[in-house]
């Protein structure tokens, strides 16, 4: 019968869970949760960190492992994954004043975190706080996708964000189910 | 506990057997059983716990704790293998069994992953030295022990650390402690000194990230192409093969090594007397049928003898065994790697490299390295331990 690996992107998707957690449930606070990603934000990160406009020392080799895997296998498979929200915890003050916040965030990542599809605009729902954060701070630095003319309004607002509030914010999408 | 006489757990239906729960048969066995569950999985590993070679560097340090790398077998059992706390005593591929003391065990496929032997014969005075000299290179007692004489090193003493000719388990893993043993002795015994020697010509891996790492710890001294042939712990000794004589306070000595002592019995290392030569898609030795190995034990393929290594491995031949035992054709699957390297308490550097199948080999895709060293490598590196851990074990 057909068993819990027989997906054709299930086998080649071993080479992930070291990091991602099997079917991309990552249990660590650093590693994002790659279950239920959406295939076009799946394909868009791999071919950013493939041509290394996203730079990561990790995810560089990877991704052109996936390009060599076969990239809509892999999409297919994540995309297949029920998401859990993450187990690490989060400050309940935190998350309120994060809620405030994110008045400034509703624009793109809509009210309820899950982000628009047509706008290129992922889900942040539930991701570890510790990732979120760091990727904010990657933009605020300019060092996620660097130069990138696309991603210029979402990094001047970046700047203005002070970094308590950054980790206010993390707490709160990471909350979000 | 069941008497291990005669056939001790006959075989009903379908079965493998794995010989080792470390890195490599610990996710060997989760993963049978995850593809397919109809196949009985038996595993043999004498120690009732596993104790993560990764992160074992920081005891020294007293960054981590050797409880914090230390797991039981539950979540195994969870998934319905049946474990012995038992060593294998031989391998009879002929008839297809796997003998433990006085008994023995069927299995269908077998898979074999006992990580590394050490080639005590090839330092004189190593075998004689017994725990007088570690190696604390299998992660348990011996890291302990070894982080209990570097915190009693008189301030000023001399610690010796002694890096073993390629191929060796962990190819950063002696850098990786040689940052952590003079970040020690940097901050708690400000007069001592480490020195550093190495078989090698050069470091041999993250060479130019270690080099920068080191600009912190003038406590460090780096001799390349020093092969330690002999120990004395009488006169708390080593001697290279210069002739130079190099005295210590403490010594950690980490030897040559070779494959599991069962693979080299059950006669499937190659030529060289020291290493497995195995199939790149289905990890089946070339030299018997139906015995499969992975992890630390195997050679030939363009990979380090890593623990993200062996886990991918585990996992890759446990698919393949399932497809060759339901009469399918395995698919070709690459495995992948990364090794971070604490260079102190809060900062590591990495190593990447992706690989694919071509003409039914494994070869590399790329190699990339971190810029530098930093913090959010650090959390990086916990982050992936976190997620092996459970990947070979939950
Ligand atoms: C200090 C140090 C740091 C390291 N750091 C890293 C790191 O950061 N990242 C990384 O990827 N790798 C690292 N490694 C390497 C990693 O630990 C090994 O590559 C990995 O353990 C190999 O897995 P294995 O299954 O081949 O062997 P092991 O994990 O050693 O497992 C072998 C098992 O087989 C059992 N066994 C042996 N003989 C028999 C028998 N006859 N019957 C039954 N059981 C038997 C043993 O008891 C053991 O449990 C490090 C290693 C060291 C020493
Ligand atoms: C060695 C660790 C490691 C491995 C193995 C790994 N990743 Fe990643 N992955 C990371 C890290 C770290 C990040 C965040 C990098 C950054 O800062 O952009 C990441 C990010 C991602 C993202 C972006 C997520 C987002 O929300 O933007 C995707 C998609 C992804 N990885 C897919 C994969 C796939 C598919 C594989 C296997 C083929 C894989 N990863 C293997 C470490 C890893
Ligand atoms: C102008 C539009 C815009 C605004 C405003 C915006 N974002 Fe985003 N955000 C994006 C886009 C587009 C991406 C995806 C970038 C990419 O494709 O690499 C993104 C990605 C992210 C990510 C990374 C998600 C992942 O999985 O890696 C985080 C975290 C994030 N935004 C948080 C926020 C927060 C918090 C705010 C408010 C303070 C905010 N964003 C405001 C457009 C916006």
């Amino acid at each position: 019968g057909a068993g819990p690996l027989d997906a054709p992107g299930a086998s080649k998707a071993l080479a992930c869970s070291a990091c991602h957690g099997l079917g991309g449930q990552s249990p660590s606070n650093t590693m994002p949760i790659i279950a239920g990603i959406a295939p076009w934000y799946f394909k868009k990160a791999i071919e950013d960190y493939a041509a290394g406009r996203r730079p990561s020392p990790e995810m560089e080799p990877y991704a052109k492992y996936v390009r060599e895997a076969g990239i809509d296998d892999l999409a297919a498979y994540f995309a297949s994954q029920s998401r859990q929200p993450t187990a690490v915890k989060v400050d309940a003050g935190a998350v309120e004043r994060g809620r405030v916040a994110s008045q400034q965030c509703v624009v793109c990542h809509v009210e309820s975190g899950k982000g628009d599809p047509a706008k290129g605009i992922p889900d942040l729902r539930g991701q570890p706080p510790g990732y979120l954060a760091n990727q904010m701070l990657l933009f605020k630095a300019d060092q996620r996708s660097p130069g990138d003319p696309t991603l210029k309004a979402l990094k001047e607002l970046m700047k203005s964000v002070p970094d308590d509030q950054i980790a206010d914010l993390a707490a709160y999408y990471s909350s979000l189910r | 506990a069941p008497a291990i006489k005669g056939d001790f757990a006959p075989k009903a239906g379908r079965r493998v057997v794995v010989v080792g729960g470390g890195w490599g048969g610990a996710t060997a066995a989760k993963y049978v059983r995850l593809a397919d569950p109809s196949i009985e999985v038996v595993l043999l590993e004498p120690n009732k716990q596993f104790v993560s070679c990764p992160f074992s560097n920081l005891v020294l340090s007293g960054v981590r704790s050797i409880d914090g790398l230390t797991f039981g077998y539950g979540g195994l059992r969870n998934h319905g293998v049946r474990i012995y706390h038992e060593s294998a005593s031989a391998i009879e591929p002929d008839t297809g069994r796997v003998r433990v003391g006085d008994g023995y065990l069927q299995y269908d496929r077998l898979i074999v992953s006992p990580g590394v032997e050490f080639q005590w014969e090839q330092v004189d005075g190593l075998a004689a030295a017994q725990d007088r000299v570690l190696h604390a290179w299998k992660a348990g007692p011996q890291t302990v022990e070894l982080a209990r004489q570097l915190a009693a090193i008189p301030d000023g003493g001399v610690f010796v650390l002694t890096v073993p000719p390629v191929a060796y388990r962990c190819p950063p893993g002696p850098y990786e402690r040689a940052c952590q043993v003079a970040f020690y002795l940097k901050t708690h015994k400000p007069k001592s000194k480490l020195i550093v020697l190495d078989a090698n010509q050069n470091v041999v891996s993250k060479a130019a990230l270690f080099r920068a790492a080191w600009k912190d710890y003038p406590n460090l001294e780096y001799r390349a192409s020093n092969k330690v042939v002999k120990v004395d712990p009488s006169v708390r000794e080593v001697t290279t093969d210069l002739g130079d004589r190099v005295k210590y306070d403490v010594v950690n000595l980490i030897p040559p090594q070779r494959a599991g002592t069962i693979a080299a019995q059950a006669d499937l290392v190659g030529a060289d007397k020291r290493w497995c030569e195995v199939n790149h898609l289905t990890y089946e030795s070339v030299k018997h049928k139906n015995v499969h190995v992975v992890g630390d034990s195997t050679i030939g393929l363009p990979v380090p003898k890593s623990g993200n290594i062996a886990n991918a491995m585990g996992k890759i031949c446990a698919v393949a065994v399932v497809h060759l035992l339901n009469g399918k054709e395995p698919p070709a699957m690459a495995p992948g790697n990364t090794c971070y390297s604490w260079v102190n308490d809060r900062e590591a550097i990495a190593v990447v490299n992706a690989y694919k199948i071509e003409g039914g080999k494994v070869v590399q895709i790329e190699q990339k390295l971190t810029p530098g060293q930093s913090a959010q490598w650090a959390q990086n590196a916990d982050g992936w331990a976190r997620s092996i851990w459970q990947d070979i074990l939950g």
